[in-house]
């Protein structure tokens, strides 16, 4: 039997259908209402694939770890890798603290804020959309801190061991960072006088800076080195952010450079939330 | 539609995407962009032996959209505008080699990467990434195709 073409009733409901995507696009993109369902989505993926593991796979692997008289080494290596990743964040504090805090008592305040021995708050991956991440505009990591207290990270920086990777912009269960690259970040950076604000390229491991002729005459040029500068409140002053790695020229006024970012957020795992608030 | 249908459309559609989301990171590497979960839709929508509602595809691309973190509506619009053309087209396609069919999808593909690409990553468009897909949908879908009259050419003789 063949199928009948759409009747011109049947035209009118896809017309209604298309029309109602398009203006439903508008809206999403003009005024983000539905972040909260995506996240939601996000939030019930993350703890169904837990809950999911915890059925499944883990009695296996616990069944597994008890057979075996490996088992307890397993764990202190499990328990050392996680330390190692720690001190290699801790490290990378401590060669820049002098930049990350600026006085003693803010050390103190966040030392006694976090009731920890260290500055910032161990977090972990749990979705990272690597699909989004190489083809997309849209940057972002979920990520669930270790901490047992309810702390709001909403607007604090996120590193690793190899530096900033972006900052909190929601919290739910989880936190959602958004990430440098991200073309909605803006990041203020500076190189000797040159200040600018570097946006996200949506590109991996690239951010990008604007800036006219007539207002900065001396340029930039490649391996350029570019650092926080603290501007806005959000990351701390002098982090080396990255150098530059290429340079246009969009109009006879205007130059448009890239700069490649030094962290690389697939590098590890495991992730500090700076407490600066 | 019955339910049980519906439950194993969405079923398929949220282990399509699934694939998809393992798969673009390392095809993307390449400039390959293949939509998986947009393909599986237009399979069944080809193979499908009725009209499928309208406002059922509407909300079909709404899920999509939720689960691939795309922006509201655009799956819907596409899966819609695909819908419509498989439906008009349904019986003109009888009259087509797997050739053409296979050129028709890989070409619909190449439309939905471009106008993914236009709402989700502007800033970068790549008409190397648009152009290598289309080569590879196309290449990709012929071989599937010849495959699978191969096997069935085994199996009857």
């Amino acid at each position: 039997m063949s199928r009948v073409t759409p009747t011109s009733g049947l035209r009118i409901l896809y017309l209604i259908s298309f029309l109602m995507s398009l203006s439903l696009i508008y809206v999403d993109i003009k005024y983000k209402p539905f972040e909260g369902i995506k996240n939601s989505y996000k939030s019930f993926l993350i703890s169904s694939t837990y809950i999911l593991k915890n059925i499944t796979v883990e009695p296996f692997k616990y069944l597994y770890d008890v057979t075996k008289d490996k088992s307890t080494l397993r764990n202190e290596i499990r328990v050392l890798r996680t330390e190692l990743d720690n001190i290699k964040i801790s490290n990378f504090l401590i060669s820049n603290d002098s930049k990350f805090f600026s006085n003693d008592e803010l050390i103190k305040k966040i030392l006694k804020l976090n009731n920890i021995n260290k500055p910032f708050h161990i977090a972990k991956i749990k979705y990272f959309d690597l699909e989004k991440y190489y083809c997309c505009s849209k940057h972002r990591i979920i990520i669930k801190s270790l901490d047992q207290n309810n702390i709001n990270f909403v607007g604090n920086p996120v590193i690793n061991e190899t530096g900033i990777i972006g900052q909190v912009i929601f919290e739910n269960i989880a936190s959602e960072v958004m990430l440098l690259t991200d073309t909605e970040h803006v990041i203020p950076v500076y190189s000797k006088d040159h200040y600018c604000n570097a946006s996200g390229s949506g590109k991996p491991g690239v951010i990008s800076c604007t800036f006219s002729k007539l207002l900065w005459q001396n340029g930039v040029e490649i391996g350029q080195k570019y650092f926080s500068s603290g501007m806005g409140g959000i990351y701390p002053k002098g982090i080396l952010i990255g150098e530059v790695i290429d340079i246009k020229e969009i109009d006879n006024k205007t130059v448009k450079f890239d700069i490649g970012l030094i962290a690389n957020p697939i590098n590890s795992n495991i992730l500090g939330v700076l407490g600066t608030k | 539609m019955k339910f049980t249908q519906s439950i194993k459309l969405l079923l398929i559609i949220f282990i399509a995407n699934i694939c998809e989301s393992f798969l673009s990171p390392y095809l993307i590497k390449a400039f390959i962009n293949l939509p998986i979960t947009f393909l599986f839709f237009s399979m069944f929508l080809y193979k499908s032996k009725t009209n499928i509602n309208p406002f059922y595809i509407f909300l079909i691309g709404l899920f999509v959209d939720i689960i691939s973190d795309a922006p509201f509506g655009l799956n819907s619009a596409l899966f819609c505008l695909m819908a419509y053309l498989i439906n008009s087209y349904s019986n003109t396609f009888k009259l087509f080699s797997f050739f053409q069919i296979c050129l028709f999808f890989s070409v619909s593909s190449f439309f939905y990467i471009g106008i993914t690409q236009i709402f989700m990553n502007l800033e970068n468009f790549s008409y190397a990434v648009l152009l290598i897909s289309l080569i590879f949908n196309t290449v990709l879908f012929i071989t599937i195709s010849l495959l699978r009259i191969n096997v069935m050419a085994i199996f009857k003789t």
